[in-house]
């Protein structure tokens, strides 16, 4: 084993709702970013992983012209996810943990802007029973939310005010799409979407990118200042029926929180993968993080939602806040499939 | 109160398919670059990226060279030949899946542009049979009138098309080039 492996460099693109640009063009500066900050060279990568999804670009392979960005000749070693960025990164680290390489690049890139989001993601679920009803990841979280509001585990003011906290603390913030100073009351006085679900409950329809380079401690030590150190990194799954578990909950954040040593010591910020607002909720509980932590400063998945990139863009979030903003402990989330069903928590820290 | 054995599967049932019928919808802004090129298409001209560092150049043009890990721009841009050789084919036996309008074998070609280079792939072939194709045969584009051009199947996911454009490839007459002349630029 390798050991603990560190950040050392990352970037992020801008959060557009339709991009102009192609997935590769605008990963191109993205990882060229990550891997200048990281101070390495592009040759010295030992490996790369990436995460992205043919069925929102539309495109069979696509993840191939991705690679585009990357340099890929003379030819490289490389593997990709069809996943949020955040498992490429898990892929990354169990990879250098051979201890042969020490380096390697995480990327995940997504354009939800073509394709008609309620019309892709029924595809996610069972294919017999849920697919033909056209569950969309609205609806199922609309069912959550209201499932949360039944068991009397959140308001609705709470929610809003998720968004409100989540909306304020995403200004200034160069790669957040939704930001705003909002009333709680305004927004409880706007019209349900799907009910319980006001708009702004919803996440942004996000097109984006971000890259993190990784290292073993050693090469760590040798090219970077402030290494962010990935302390515990875990992932678990939940059945893919939503109806056969306790959607007011979320046992496989709760298990990956423990195996990747969340309640190990006092977290200063966390930043989560909480897609709908009332989610975070149901994360924090999971995590055991209570009112001390500060989560989602850069306003989360509300503010930002590049799919495949957004969790991702946690760590790198989580790894600015401490190698730029002083933090020593951080919780970075991502999540996958519908209502919170897979869950992957990293703690990372400062030295 | 049901009885239970009703709901026990008989192995010896037929299997029963099911017909699920999707569609998924894109609509997918045309990046700058591919814009340009779309916008060339209509006037009848091919254009590229010529590398700064490499020198190759890319049709169309992507905005960047990915050997290099350079971007490129509209400086970098050449107009390019719409002569060249056939480098590579696939000769495609149609199966009748849903959308599949073909019902004889037909040819793609990869054609390897006349100097200043640059190369397009998966490109029709013209005026004969899908068995005469060869590596090494020299092509011309066949441009459709001008009036009857159109972009409507140029887009960023289809690097190479002149569809709407250019109808294919027609064989010029010309000696070929010596086939072997093009194995390192097989693709």
């Amino acid at each position: 084993m390798a050991g603990d492996i560190a950040i050392i460099g990352y970037a992020q693109s801008p959060s557009w709702r339709a991009a102009e640009l192609t997935e590769p063009q605008f990963l191109f500066p993205v990882i060229t970013e990550a891997i200048e900050r990281a101070g390495i060279g592009r040759r010295d990568l030992g490996f790369t992983c990436a995460g992205s999804c043919d069925y929102l670009s539309g495109q069979t392979f696509s993840f191939v012209m991705n690679l585009e960005a990357v340099g890929a000749w003379p030819p490289i070693s490389e593997s990709h996810v069809e996943m949020d960025g955040a498992w490429a990164l898990y892929e990354a680290w169990v990879r250098l943990q051979h201890g042969d390489i020490d380096t390697a690049l995480v990327f995940g890139s997504g354009k939800s802007s073509p394709g008609v989001p309620s019309e892709i993601f029924p595809l996610q679920m069972d294919p017999y029973t849920i697919t033909p009803l056209g569950a969309d990841p609205v609806s199922l979280a609309a069912l959550q939310a209201r499932a949360m509001l039944d068991a009397g585990k959140i308001t609705e003011r709470e929610m809003a005010e998720v968004v409100a906290r989540s909306r304020r603390s995403a200004i200034g913030n160069p790669h957040a799409q939704v930001t705003g100073d909002h009333d709680v009351d305004a927004l409880l006085g706007e019209p349900y979407l799907t009910a319980p679900l006001r708009r702004h409950d919803l996440p942004p329809i996000s097109d984006g990118a971000s890259a993190v380079v990784l290292a073993t401690a050693g090469k760590a030590k040798e090219v970077c200042e402030r290494p962010v150190w990935i302390r515990g990194i875990d992932h678990r799954i939940e059945v893919h029926q939503p109806g056969m578990r306790d959607l007011t909950t979320s046992a496989s954040t709760r298990m990956a929180g423990e195996k990747a040593g969340v309640g190990k010591a006092a977290v200063d910020v966390a930043e989560l993968s909480a897609t709908f607002s009332h989610q975070e909720r149901i994360l924090c509980e999971a995590l055991g993080l209570d009112d001390k932590v500060d989560v989602n400063p850069s306003g989360g998945a509300l503010a930002a939602n590049p799919v495949m990139a957004v969790g991702l863009s946690r760590v790198v979030e989580a790894s600015r806040q401490i190698a730029d903003h002083g933090k020593h402990r951080a919780v970075a989330h991502a999540t996958s499939g519908q209502c919170l069903q897979q869950n992957l928590v990293a703690v990372l820290e400062g030295d | 109160m049901s009885d239970a054995s009703q709901d026990v599967v008989d192995p010896n049932a037929p299997v029963v398919g099911m017909d699920y019928f999707m569609s998924l919808h894109f609509n997918e802004i045309i990046c700058p670059v591919v814009r340009r090129y779309a916008d060339a298409l209509l006037e009848g001209k091919l254009i590229g990226h010529r590398c700064p560092k490499c020198g190759l150049v890319y049709a169309p043009p992507r905005g960047y060279c990915p050997i290099d890990v350079i971007e490129t721009t509209d400086a970098d841009e050449v107009q390019l030949a719409d002569r060249g050789v056939v480098t590579n084919y696939t000769v495609v036996t149609p199966v009748a899946y849903y959308g599949q309008e073909a019902t004889e074998p037909f040819a793609k070609v990869s054609v390897q542009l006349d100097e200043p280079g640059g190369a397009l792939s998966l490109q029709d072939v013209l005026e004969i049979g899908a068995d005469e194709v060869r590596v090494g045969m020299r092509v011309e584009a066949v441009w459709a009138p001008e009036a009857e051009r159109n972009i409507d199947e140029i887009g960023n996911r289809s690097w190479g098309s002149a569809e709407g454009c250019i109808r294919g490839w027609r064989p010029t007459g010309e000696p070929d080039v010596p086939a072997d002349q093009m194995s390192d630029k097989a693709f």
